[in-house]
């Protein structure tokens, strides 16, 4: 990796006073936010990035909390890793499909290190983007690669010009929760469901997965209390190695029952879209029906409408359906 | 034991000349590049009678039992010393530029802005006119740190030609291809075997004919310990090379000639080395470098590969096309074959890869060919060409089993060779056993029925020679303190090669494990076959064995002399040294015996000994899969290996062979694959994430078994048996658990969804 230098920042206002204004696009890529380093230092080790300036926020006291609110919400901080979210044990009760995620995070190693806002914000693994000497409309070139080329891994929903998938686990998880994310910038702070933290490569920047400024940090997701009936979840990944590996497809699901009737669900997919693909239309058809063979296959049709696979991954559709079949039949049980 | 029955054949019917006196022509299977090849050999008369012998294996202590490696300890700690973390005082570190196209001309290479590059030591070209595959190495930095080596190399400025290339198959035979290599084509015919005329009118007499083809992806060694050398040459007229290298002599003559030193002069050292699996012989282009770079800085180069570069230029397992096409009885005789096969093996010509493999049709006919691209030479990997022949033969012997109804394992039996299938069939019926297909609801028909989640069961076979030769030369030195050292300049790949050196002289001892110290990996001590072809144990451990008995025997004329025993009435036992007539005796003891001889001690030499060495194994294994319809996912649950093995040195390493073996097959079933975009000209899977190896989560039971069934013979080399048929075994087992034949690795969930989706629509 190219040398930089590192900024230990004793504070956000310290953190934020080392980023480069929002206006100031070319300064974007020149100063790096680092947390676990999980999936910054192989960009920085593939030279995807090279920036001057990296801003350590793990010298930053009290972004690593978990915070249980006594209105039953929980507040997490960026740099709380995944590892802890998967074994605290009121988060597990509490949030069961959350931990259940983080749990599928990759490898042990990876989720020691790992943090909460890295997973959040972490670049794509499309091998084409991945690539040094592959210049991608990613990366600042025109194409997409993998759209006429090796596009197995690829998405089948949301695609254009780019078609990366987002490659985060708790991701769909907390969409599925209602998350919201807390973001301080130079400016203040804002709160914003974090499913609309996240872009599609045809309505944001082509070169970015969020709405994060340059001068904007990600500082904590706060995920609402479950109210209501209690509430049955699951999240189910699909690796095609299950030792460690990224998601082929996955799927969040929450469901509060009626009886044998769905009162309400929550329906995201992960790993086929280039965010976290919230399925209206099958959460709504699901309101009032039992759950059997019936009804998944019809979900299942429903949650993958518009889909439109490219050469090689016309599996993700039936592999999606599968999940959300199985998914679905879980909950039920 | 064979690819081809012809290769079976002795070459010549009878010996070349009649045997000198003293000397008798014996018939030896030699194993050339991965190839069995019998030839007539001429050997002592009278070998074999009065020299060394295993003995009765129920009176093994050590050998042929369960040894803990004496390595195992500082390998889990640390404490070995593996070529990259040899660390020499004002070491550079150096790092290569690899070309970046799959095919250029160099118009121009310009070194100074790297050699300003602080930290950067000296720059040499390796290449200046024109390169031919992707990754080749171009350049070479040297630097005080790693670091710096990687930032010179990135300074570099090279100007390239890019030419038109053919990176993939497909792009080398379109018409208008480029031509690789000069104005030959980049297919060639190797060659033909058989009359098409009358497989076809046998294909006419067969009651069922089945066809399909097979396709292979380039497989990667990928070693845990990557390629590369330290090379330490200070001036003067001596140097000594570090090496992570299948073969310790292998090294120093490379060496010598790059450096200009004397041959004797340049010792290389192979202490510990992380896997090599065929791709590590010689120094290589890199190591080139690091001579040329040593000499130039006078100081200690450390040249070691980073991970891209193991996946684009250290080697790789051939990839190939298998048309095939069989016809059976319903007898169960395989009574027609042929088959087009295509070898993919980069700008190499591929490895061995024909067919029929194993079983023997009553005609057939095969075409070989090579296609030549853009991208490195395969080299040789672990049984080279076999899993390739066996995914495709053991297929097709599936596919033709139920086109006839019939089980299996049964139609194998039928169409073994004849004089495998004793052992064979023992072997299968014994997999069958251990994995309950006799239990098995669907063992003439695959299971095509509507369900979920269904298991399978899938057999294949393997073959392979692994005898030894006269190769090495082993001292075994006793020390007046009792001490018992062993040498030899052999390499021990992570195998446990140092380990049954030290039991095959404490066996012949009477001494324990402990007691014998051995020194290995250094081409000062005697000479060592390079770890080709399963050669290196039964090459090795005769030789060592006869250095055992030969230091017993001069000891025990030292302690006949001294206490008036007939050195053959004497055996050592327990540390003492005993009569053999009188159990109960109690003469002396092994250190005081040493003592005796005095200061000058024992140093007694070894060499090969036919009658120790064997050759010529075969082995079947089988898989339980179970496959999701839902979702595509195919976990193998369960696989069996029986695998016959000679005269075992050390079992617990030689079931870990065995393991190994199974656990790479399946590996590359299920996952392995070089990814090359055909445009760009870019591997895309240069890394341990997109190159997806088979972690704890995807090794199911695995259960090697030694089958000691066979028959009485020496030692035979086990490396590469066990890596031959475990994915063939895992595509037979998906086919019958849900009817779909996947014909193209690796075998994975999205192939699976789309083929089931095409046979519920077809």
């Amino acid at each position: 990796m190219k040398a930089f230098e590192l900024i230990q920042p004793a504070s956000l206002d310290a953190a934020l006073e080392a980023l480069p204004g929002a206006r100031d696009t070319k300064a974007r890529d020149r100063v790096k936010l680092l947390a676990g380093g999980q999936d910054l230092l192989g960009e920085l080790k593939e030279h995807l990035i090279e920036p001057q300036t990296l801003v350590n926020l793990k010298s930053i006291p009290g972004l690593d909390a978990i915070e249980h609110r006594d209105d039953g919400s929980l507040r997490l901080g960026a740099l709380v890793t995944l590892a802890r979210i998967e074994e605290d044990r009121t988060l597990r009760e509490r949030f069961a499909l959350l931990a259940e995620a983080a749990g599928a995070v990759a490898s042990v190693q990876i989720r020691n290190a790992g943090t909460l806002g890295g997973n959040l914000c972490q670049r794509p693994r499309c091998w084409y983007y991945r690539h040094e000497q592959a210049v991608c409309i990613k990366k600042g070139g025109s194409e997409c690669f993998a759209y006429g080329g090796l596009n197995k891994y690829n998405a089948i929903l949301g695609g254009g010009p780019s078609y990366i998938v987002h490659p985060s686990d708790v991701a769909p998880a907390l969409v599925a929760l209602e998350a919201q994310a807390v973001i301080r910038g130079k400016r203040g702070e804002r709160q914003i469901p974090l499913e609309q933290f996240f872009t599609l490569p045809s309505e944001g920047s082509v070169l970015r997965e969020n709405v994060l400024t340059s001068e904007e940090i990600l500082t904590h997701v706060i995920v609402p209390a479950q109210s209501g009936a209690p509430w049955r979840s699951t999240y189910l990944k699909f690796r095609e190695r299950g030792s460690y590996d990224f998601a082929l497809s996955a799927v969040a699901l929450r469901l509060s029952m009626d009886g044998d009737k769905v009162r309400a669900a929550r329906l995201v997919l992960g790993g086929v879209a280039p965010i976290p693909w919230r399925c209206e239309k099958a959460e709504k058809a699901l309101v009032g029906r039992e759950i059997d063979a019936q009804t998944a296959e019809f979900v299942g049709k429903l949650a993958l409408e518009g889909a439109e696979p490219l050469e090689h991954n016309a599996y993700k559709i039936l592999l999606t359906q599968g999940l959300i079949t199985k998914a679905l039949r879980k909950l039920a049980s | 034991m064979s690819l081809d029955p012809r290769a079976l054949a002795l070459q010549e019917e009878q010996p070349p000349r009649p045997a000198a006196p003293g000397k008798k022509w014996v018939k030896s299977v030699r194993v050339q590049n991965g190839i069995d090849t019998e030839v007539w050999e001429e050997v002592d008369a009278d070998a074999g009678s009065s020299g060394p012998s295993w003995g009765a294996r129920a009176d093994l202590r050590l050998l042929n039992h369960d040894l803990r490696r004496i390595d195992g300890p500082d390998k889990v700690t640390g404490r070995a010393v593996f070529t990259h973390d040899v660390r020499l005082a004002g070491m550079a570190f150096a790092q290569v530029l690899r070309c970046p196209h799959p095919w250029a001309k160099i118009v121009r290479i310009d070194l100074e802005a790297a050699k300003k590059v602080p930290g950067v030591l000296g720059a040499v070209v390796l290449e200046g006119e024109e390169v031919k595959w992707l990754g080749r190495p171009i350049v070479a930095v040297a630097a005080d740190t790693p670091e710096h080596a990687e930032d010179g190399v990135r300074a570099l400025v090279v100007e390239y030609d890019v030419q038109r290339f053919a990176i993939t198959p497909e792009q080398s035979q379109a018409p208008d291809a480029p031509k690789i290599a000069g104005n030959r084509d980049n297919v060639r015919v190797h060659e033909t075997e058989g009359e098409l005329g009358a497989v076809e009118q046998a294909l006419g007499e067969c009651d069922a004919v089945v066809e399909g083809t097979w396709r292979i992806p380039v497989q990667h060694h990928a070693c845990l310990e990557t390629h590369g050398v330290v090379v330490d040459y200070r001036g003067g007229d001596s140097a000594t090379v570090y090496a992570s290298t299948q073969g310790t002599f292998t090294i120093n003559s490379d060496a010598a000639r790059k450096l200009d030193l004397k041959g004797a002069r340049v010792t290389a050292v192979v202490e510990h080395m992380g896997g090599g699996f065929g791709a590590k012989f010689g120094m290589g282009l890199e190591g080139d470098a690091a001579c040329k770079l040593s000499k130039e800085l006078g100081r200690p180069v450390h040249m070691l590969f980073d991970r891209a570069s193991e996946f684009l230029a250290a080697g790789n397992r051939a990839g190939g096309v298998h048309v095939l096409k069989a016809g059976a009885k319903k007898s169960g005789e395989l009574h027609a074959f042929m088959a087009q096969v295509e070898r993919h093996g980069g700008v190499g010509p591929g490895s061995n890869q024909k067919q029929p493999y194993i079983y023997r049709p009553a005609t057939s006919y095969t075409q070989v060919k090579s296609v030549l691209t853009n991208t490195d030479s395969s080299r040789a990997m672990r049984a080279p060409g076999h899993p390739q022949m066996s995914f495709a033969m053991e297929g097709l012997m599936d596919d033709l089993a139920y086109a006839i109804g019939m089980d299996p394992l049964e139609f194998r039996v039928r169409n073994v060779p004849p004089d495998r299938r004793t052992t064979y069939e023992r072997q299968l019926r014994l997999c069958a056993e251990l994995i309950g297909w006799n239990k098995h609801p669907h063992r003439t028909a695959p299971d095509r029925s509507e369900g979920e989640l269904k298991v399978g069961i899938g057999f294949a076979l393997a073959t392979w020679g692994g005898g030894g030769g006269p190769e090495c030369k082993v001292e075994v030195r006793l020390l007046p303190d009792g001490s018992v050292e062993v040498y030899s300049g052999t390499q021990d790949l992570g195998t446990g090669t140092r380990t049954y050196v030290a039991a095959i002289v404490a066996e012949e001892l009477g001494l324990e494990l402990a007691q014998v110290t051995p020194h290995i990996g250094r081409s000062t001590y005697g000479a060592a076959n390079a770890s080709g072809g399963s050669t290196t144990t039964a090459s090795l451990a005769p030789a060592v064995k006869h250095a055992a008995w030969n230091a017993r025997k001069q000891l025990f004329e030292h302690v006949s002399t001294l206490i008036g025993v007939k050195p053959e009435s004497l055996r050592c036992v327990g540390g003492r040294i005993q009569d053999v007539n009188d159990p109960d005796s109690n003469w002396i003891g092994f250190k005081e015996a040493c003592a005796a001889v005095g200061g000058k001690g024992i140093s007694a030499q070894g060499e090969w000994q036919r009658n120790l060495a064997g050759s010529g194994v075969g082995g079947a294994q089988a898989a339980k899969v179970r496959v999701d319809t839902l979702t595509g996912e195919i976990e193998v649950l369960h696989m069996v290996g029986v695998q016959d093995c000679g005269l075992v040195m050390n079992r617990m390493a030689t079931r870990s062979q065995l393991n190994g073996g199974m656990i790479q097959a399946l590996s590359y079933g299920l996952f392995e694959e070089r990814v090359v975009d055909p445009d760009l000209g870019l591997v895309l899977n240069a890394n341990l994430e997109d190159y997806k190896i088979a972690g704890c989560k995807e090794i199911g039971l695995v259960q090697a078994v030694l089958d000691d069934g066979d028959d009485n013979r020496g030692v035979i080399g086990m490396a590469e048996p066990a890596v031959v048929p475990g994915q063939s075994a895992i595509a037979n087992a998906i086919m019958n658990a849900c009817g779909a034949r996947l014909r193209e690795m690796p075998l994975t969930s999205d192939k699976l969804l789309m083929a089931l989706r095409g046979a519920k629509r077809g």
